[in-house]
């Protein structure tokens, strides 16, 4: 039945493993502790998240206990296995492509009744499994007890209690699968009531020859994924039209059924996997009542609050913020002292010539790069795992869904939003989240307004610093007004429909330190290896126009908007220019252009207000744009650099107005 | 009645399903709430924003906006069936 000479269609990794390193799967609903079981096996090699659908890409690794070697693999978070989204289709492909040796079945035993039954959908595709009946410890808390023997004796594949957090159960499980790989034997797949298994038996009886061996999925498989009406097996289906007899049986089956049970036809399996699920959830567990409210509860009632929960939110963005002026503001000087010191040191300010200026590029680039990761960006990526993995987001998804209706936006918009004020690019990555294509459009559009840890380098350098905390302030305020209503225009423009918000809230948790350090490595990683190499060569790409003296050309061509429209000083232009490359290159080479590191003995105070305010709302970084190129599309991409401009010259010429620059 | 215009903190009986406004009903069954199934409608958020229903049988919370609350039908559980 699992061939592995055979060729796999679509398949993005095709190399050979070693001999009899067989392909570990781990399969589980969104939130039940899968991705943190997998990373507690692989390593530093992996991303995990608490919102749901937050391991959208596979991680890989090798793993090897007891002798036993494998690779394994984490699918992305699914309900069951008909796909809704693109990253629950990963899963469903992933599995009936026959890429995996075994299965491992992660159940969140808190919710087993729920968790339980996508491990009866895996048990039907006939692939070796383990289950990893995790949370153990969050269903003691809730009183459920789990008779784990009993369990295995109904699945007939081996159960092994976990808490993946704490690591409890991770190496059993993986010894328990790589043995069930090696042994090949199937577990039992549940019985329903009488007339769904006679209709199972007829389909069986009709298919036609070779198909399920040419599928490579057991014949019970089938015919279960046809009364289903899986879309994705029909779609593949029709395609032959030797399967027009079978599939027209399959649809009467369904109709039969459905008038049966006086159920729509769609749900009338579901309901019945549902109601085995639960009478496997009775006859396996005890749950004793619980009689005082919880703790997760009573914390609910003050962070889901209508009033007071917005409240907390509000002042948990705040704090975010607060961190960025405090801690990053001190620990960017530290960080800039000695690259300061060693470019005086080597490049005295008498020293020209083409090396010159292509050191003081490098210098610049690197001291960049350095001054943004660890003071801002490294702190900020810190908060937002840890509200991440906590559990918070989805509560304030929760909160603000109502508010972001009404600038048509979807509750679960707010988390790439929050994460793009760290760096655009997870942001906009983070946009993967969201179930309707729209709703992904609209958000990858506004991620790059947000300002990202970059842009709060130059809002406190040239604002902060000159007009005090307050001015920068206002300029985060003005920045979530206008998001606001850039989200209202998107809204009107971007065509579809969108699905109402419909999130699982899971329970608080208190992320190991090792996954959540893990996750902001992660991400600093992305910001090292794909941004800050951007910006030492676009730097030294600076210091050889600088030598050539090209910047005085783009001046002079960008002379109508800096100093006619914006009423900035010439020199700007190629600041703001060059800034697409990196967005805190603008400051470097804003202290390049001026000569000086002193912007306010140079700038007006309307001229500082109204360069930051167009550096905020201009075309992102080429990070932020090719990221936004891989997730909706150059139309969209072009549309939004649209968008940005003309938001960035609107705001700054109202500034430059206002302020009488 | 819908789950839409539940009261905060009734036991209801979800007794039907119709099809979401905008689509992505489909997901309502995977997160755990099927027809004949008790469910409660914990907190409501501010704004006519989304509801939060929780499966006492299962433990599990679901946030539903408004749109996808229209589409499941309850009814008290105490009523006489």
């Amino acid at each position: 039945m699992r061939r592995h000479e055979a060729p796999e269609p679509g398949s993005g990794d095709s190399q050979p493993g070693i001999p009899n390193e067989p392909l570990i799967a781990f399969v589980g609903q969104p939130n039940c502790g899968k991705s943190t079981l997998f990373n507690a096996l692989a390593g530093f090699k992996a991303n995990t998240g608490n919102f749901p659908g937050t391991s959208v890409a596979i991680t890989q690794s090798r793993v090897a206990f007891a002798g036993l070697h494998a690779r394994i693999v984490d699918l992305p978070g699914t309900y069951s296995l008909t796909p809704r989204d693109g990253a629950e289709e990963v899963t469903r492909r992933f599995l009936s492509e026959h890429r995996a040796d075994a299965v491992i079945a992660v159940v969140d035993a808190s919710v087993l009744s729920r968790s339980v039954e996508l491990t009866l959908e895996l048990l039907e595709t006939g692939l070796p499994m383990v289950v990893a009946l995790n949370m153990m410890d969050e269903a003691r808390r809730k009183g459920i007890e789990v008779d784990v023997a009993a369990l295995e004796a109904r699945l007939g594949v081996p159960v092994v209690p976990t808490v993946a957090t704490r690591g409890e159960g991770v190496v059993a499980v993986a010894i328990r699968a790589m043995t069930a790989a090696k042994a090949r034997r199937p577990g039992i797949p549940p019985v329903y009531d009488r007339d769904i298994e006679e209709s199972l038996a007829g389909l069986q009886e009709a298919a036609p020859r070779g198909l399920a061996d040419s599928l490579r999925v057991p014949q019970r498989f089938l015919a279960v994924r046809l009364l289903e009406a899986d879309p994705f097996l029909l779609k593949h289906l029709d395609r032959d039209a030797a399967n027009r007899d079978f599939l027209d049986l399959a649809a009467a089956q369904r109709q039969h059924l459905a008038e049966l049970h006086g159920w729509p036809e769609e749900s009338v399996f579901g309901s019945h996997r549902h109601a085995a699920a639960v009478d496997l959830f009775e006859s396996v567990a005890t749950v004793r009542s619980r009689t005082r409210r919880s703790k997760r509860e009573r914390l609910d009632d003050v962070l889901m609050h209508p009033f007071w929960g917005l409240v907390f939110a509000a002042l948990a963005l705040a704090a975010l913020f607060l961190v960025a002026f405090l801690v990053g503001d001190r620990v960017a000087s530290l960080v800039q002292r000695p690259f300061n010191a060693l470019g005086q040191a080597l490049l005295p300010a008498g020293v020209t010539g083409f090396w010159a200026d292509v050191g003081r590029g490098l210098l610049d680039g690197i001291a960049g790069g350095a001054g943004i990761v660890l003071p801002y960006l490294v702190p900020l990526l810190l908060i937002m795992s840890v509200m991440e993995d906590v559990g918070y987001l989805p509560r304030a998804a929760f909160l603000v869904d109502g508010l972001l209706h009404r600038v048509g936006l979807h509750g679960k918009s707010i988390i790439p939003l929050i994460l793009g004020y760290g760096c655009n690019v997870p942001g906009i990555l983070g946009t993967r989240i969201l179930e309707s294509p729209r709703d992904r459009v609209i958000t990858a559009l506004l991620v790059p307004l947000t300002a990202c840890s970059a842009r709060t380098v130059i809002i406190l350098a040239l604002v902060a610093a000159t007009l005090g905390p307050l001015a920068a302030l206002g300029i985060y305020l003005l920045n979530i007004v206008v998001t606001a209503l850039a989200a209202r225009l998107l809204s009107a423009i971007v065509p579809g429909t969108a699905p109402g918000l419909l999130m699982d809230i899971p329970p608080y948790r208190i992320p190991p330190v090792r996954a959540v350090l893990r996750k902001v490595w992660f991400r600093v990683r992305e910001f090292l290896v794909a941004a800050w190499p951007v910006l030492i060569v676009a730097s030294v790409f600076l210091g050889v126009l600088t030598y050539l003296g090209i910047d005085r050309w783009v001046n002079e061509a960008l002379r109508p908007v800096t100093v006619g429209v914006l009423g900035l000083p010439e020199a700007v232009g190629v600041t703001l220019f060059f800034g697409i490359l990196r967005k805190e290159l603008s400051l470097v080479m804003l202290f390049q252009a001026l000569g000086t590191t002193d912007v306010a003995s140079v700038l007006t105070a309307a001229q500082l207000v109204t360069f930051t305010l167009f550096v905020t709302f201009y075309v992102p970084c080429v990070s932020t744009l090719a990221a936004q190129v891989r997730e909706v599309g150059w139309r969209w991409t072009l549309v939004g650099v649209g968008l940005n401009t003309s938001i960035a010259l609107g705001v700054a010429v109202i500034a430059r107005l206002a302020m009488g620059g | 009645m819908t789950l839409a215009d539940a009261t905060v903190g009734r036991l209801l009986k979800v007794i039907g399903r119709n099809a979401p406004r905008h689509g992505g009903g489909e997901t309502i069954a995977g997160l755990g709430i099927h027809v004949g199934e008790e469910v409660i409608v914990v907190r409501a958020a501010p704004v006519s924003g989304p509801i939060l229903v929780e499966v006492p049988s299962s433990g599990v919370r679901v946030a539903m906006g408004r749109g996808m609350a229209e589409a499941v039908v309850v009814e008290p559980a105490d009523a006489a069936a």
